[in-house]
């Protein structure tokens, strides 16, 4: 069954969290990239990019972590960010008007 | 003449990709484009999220069925959770975004037609249509 896999890492040059994701994030995989950001953002209270060329689908699950994430950084004045949503996953985003806060 | 397809799913976590995929292929067959058959995915898989999340017990299962007809794609989720208060759902402000909340308003965005019925004390049923064209 497909699943998510994540690969994170802090890039020096621009200052921020690159977290690729490949695969699915449903209810099944929502936990995971939740602690992934979690555990992320307490190592060093930066903003993060998300990569999500590979990543086929996202449900409200997954949105909502990206969500809570972006509640607590904007606090810190941190910023959370989509970078290269597939087709399907903008539609989601634009009917959700989460393009206005995470493209 | 209409074809039934019908599945029964454990509400565990791991099963709603599968009722995705079932659901995809049972689009396909009756002819939807490619982006109608995302719209499907997404919105069943929805419908299935909720009962996962606020179903009672895990062992419970709940039902899926794929009525395809000549012009349109009736799904029907059936769970036997209890129930909820309609009337209680509250649309999601997009101005103040929070998790949870937003598997309704995003079926009702992607199918045309969406009819939830809750009755307290059994269970609720989530019937979505998708119109071929």
């Amino acid at each position: 069954m497909m699943s998510l896999q994540i690969v994170s890492s802090f890039d020096e040059e621009n200052d921020r969290w690159r977290i690729e994701l490949s695969g699915e994030i449903d209810i099944s995989t929502a936990k995971i990239f939740r602690e992934t950001l979690e555990k992320v953002y307490q190592d060093k209270q930066k903003d993060i990019s998300l990569h999500f060329d590979q990543l086929t689908y996202i449900d409200s699950t997954g949105l909502g972590v990206i969500i809570g994430a972006y509640g607590k950084m904007k606090e810190k004045n941190n910023r959370i960010q989509i970078l290269n949503p597939k087709q399907n996953i903008k539609k989601l985003l634009t009917i959700t008007s989460l393009d206005q806060i995470l493209l | 003449m209409a074809d039934l397809l019908k599945f029964s799913i454990p509400g565990k976590p791991e099963y709603v990709g599968v009722v995705r995929l079932a659901v995809s292929s049972a689009a396909n067959c009756a002819g939807f484009s490619m982006e109608a058959i995302e719209d499907i995915k997404v919105a069943v898989s929805e419908a299935c999220t909720n009962v996962v999340l606020h179903g009672s017990r895990e062992e419970n299962c709940y039902e899926v069925e794929c009525t395809i007809e000549k012009d349109k794609l009736i799904i029907l989720v059936t769970d036997f959770c209890g129930g909820y208060d309609t009337e209680k759902y509250l649309v999601p402000c997009m101005d103040k975004p929070k998790e949870g909340g937003l598997g309704i308003f995003i079926i009702r965005a992607l199918m045309d037609e969406v009819d939830i019925l809750s009755e307290l004390g059994e269970g609720t049923k989530i019937q979505m249509v998708k119109y071929l064209i």
